[in-house]
């Protein structure tokens, strides 16, 4: 019967945002996909909405660029009234209300948000497609998810594990970022090619590449 | 709602230097509600063969039975014990021949050979069937379970580490599925014989 004509397109990839005391990293992989077919091999799927927020998004590529339009346009407006860039946890929440006003037509986008507070705590926010969204030590979406989330669990929060819990630091914490894009790679399709990594702290934003399997 | 999701499993083959172990879940539900938090999914089928079977509970009971009965027959006629690779193809077959109207099981196998080392193996429903020499996952949690082996897999382990690497993988990825969990068990098997142990984890 009748293929009807879907405005959504999946177009892959995996987001990670883990937040320490005082800084946040954020990651995503660099390839662009619809199908079986791999569109571009560098694309970013990272966002830097203020200088101490970036937003991670997968899902529909025109979609999320859509969404990073409106939310450029709504913190320069926000900017202009109060003379001050928005604060992490008001990007959090406007991305909350934007993503619901499109409640009945969605936009086709898996966020997680990653930054510093106002107090320079490391913070990241995980959403829905509609906008629910909860501030989380660490969150991971996108086609990877699954493979990246239970990792996260056991590693970052300590879960089902004996042995004391200790702190880990930024270098650590990249390092598992890696680890986790590499299994990820492995076994997820749409997940490959190379990760941007951006470390988020209150003097602002660095960002590094690693590569994956171009497979 | 998907048949091989009406109970719920979650289990883990992985091979190490000279030993195998094969965990999973003790969940049995049906849909949303847990009817029992001791069901057994994993059989040993010789005392260096070990089978998972994933998938609706009533077929892994069935299953079992039968493969216990094809076994018992092969052992009888050919006076030798079946070897791993060997059980793997039967259990293939067995799949296969129903193939029109099948057991809605997605096994795993985990063995020694005569000279042991490790065998693994997986097949979906049909019978399609791979075989491995780092670890195999099967049930409602496949993703969660990759992911965990992929990154906490090392080859050459020796059976506690091994232990320990299964309890992990499993715990972690049971606990972001809500139709498996409620506890675990881990088998390692070596040369010299099975160590079983019982995990504790979250209940619920």
């Amino acid at each position: 019967y009748e293929h009807r004509f879907s405005p959504y397109d999946f177009n892959g990839g995996t987001t990670i945002a883990i937040s320490g005391p005082d800084f946040a990293i954020v990651a995503a992989d660099t390839r662009l996909s619809s199908g079986y077919e791999i569109l571009s091999r560098d694309v970013s799927k990272l966002h830097e909405v203020t200088s101490k927020c970036v937003l991670g998004s997968a899902g529909c590529k025109t979609d999320v660029d859509q969404l990073r339009s409106v939310l450029d346009i709504k913190g320069k407006v926000y900017q202009h009234n109060h003379r001050k860039p928005m604060s992490t946890p008001s990007v959090a929440q406007m991305l909350s209300n934007t993503l619901y006003q499109r409640r009945m037509f969605p936009y086709y986008a898996f966020n997680v948000m990653g930054g510093v507070d106002e107090e320079g705590k490391g913070a990241v926010y995980s959403y829905d497609a509609v906008g629910s969204f909860e501030r989380t030590p660490y969150s991971a979406t996108g086609s990877g998810q699954a493979y990246m989330i239970p990792l996260l669990d056991n590693v970052i929060g300590h879960k089902n594990r004996l042995d004391e819990k200790k702190e880990l630091g930024v270098e650590e914490l990249v390092e598992i970022v890696k680890d986790g894009f590499v299994t990820a790679g492995e076994r997820d399709i749409y997940t490959g090619d190379s990760v941007e990594i951006k470390v988020i702290t209150k003097d602002g934003i660095q960002t590094q590449r690693f590569n994956l399997k171009a497979d | 709602m998907s048949i091989l999701e009406y109970n719920g499993a979650a289990m883990i083959a992985m091979a190490g230097k000279n030993c195998v172990g094969i965990a999973a879940d003790r969940r049995l539900g049906m849909q949303a509600q847990t009817v029992s938090t001791n069901f057994q999914k994993v059989f040993p089928m010789g005392d260096k063969l070990y089978v998972g079977l994933a998938g609706l509970a009533s077929d892994v009971q069935t299953l079992h039975q039968l493969l216990e009965y094809r076994l018992s027959l092969y052992e009888l006629n050919e006076e030798r014990k079946m070897s791993p690779q060997v059980f793997s193809t039967l259990l293939s077959n067995v799949l296969y021949s129903k193939r029109f109207g099948p057991y809605f099981i997605e096994p795993i196998v985990a063995g020694l050979d005569k000279d042991n080392k490790p065998v693994l193996s997986g097949s979906d429903l049909i019978g399609a069937s791979v075989s491995t020499d780092d670890f195999v996952v099967s049930g409602t949690c496949t993703g969660n379970l990759f992911g965990m082996c992929e990154t906490l897999y090392k080859p050459d382990m020796d059976p506690d580490q091994l232990f320990e690497t299964l309890a992990q993988a499993l715990l972690a990825s049971v606990d972001r599925d809500a139709l498996s969990g409620w506890g675990g068990v881990v088998h390692i098997i070596t040369p010299t014989g099975v160590m079983t142990k019982e995990l504790k984890g979250r209940q619920d």
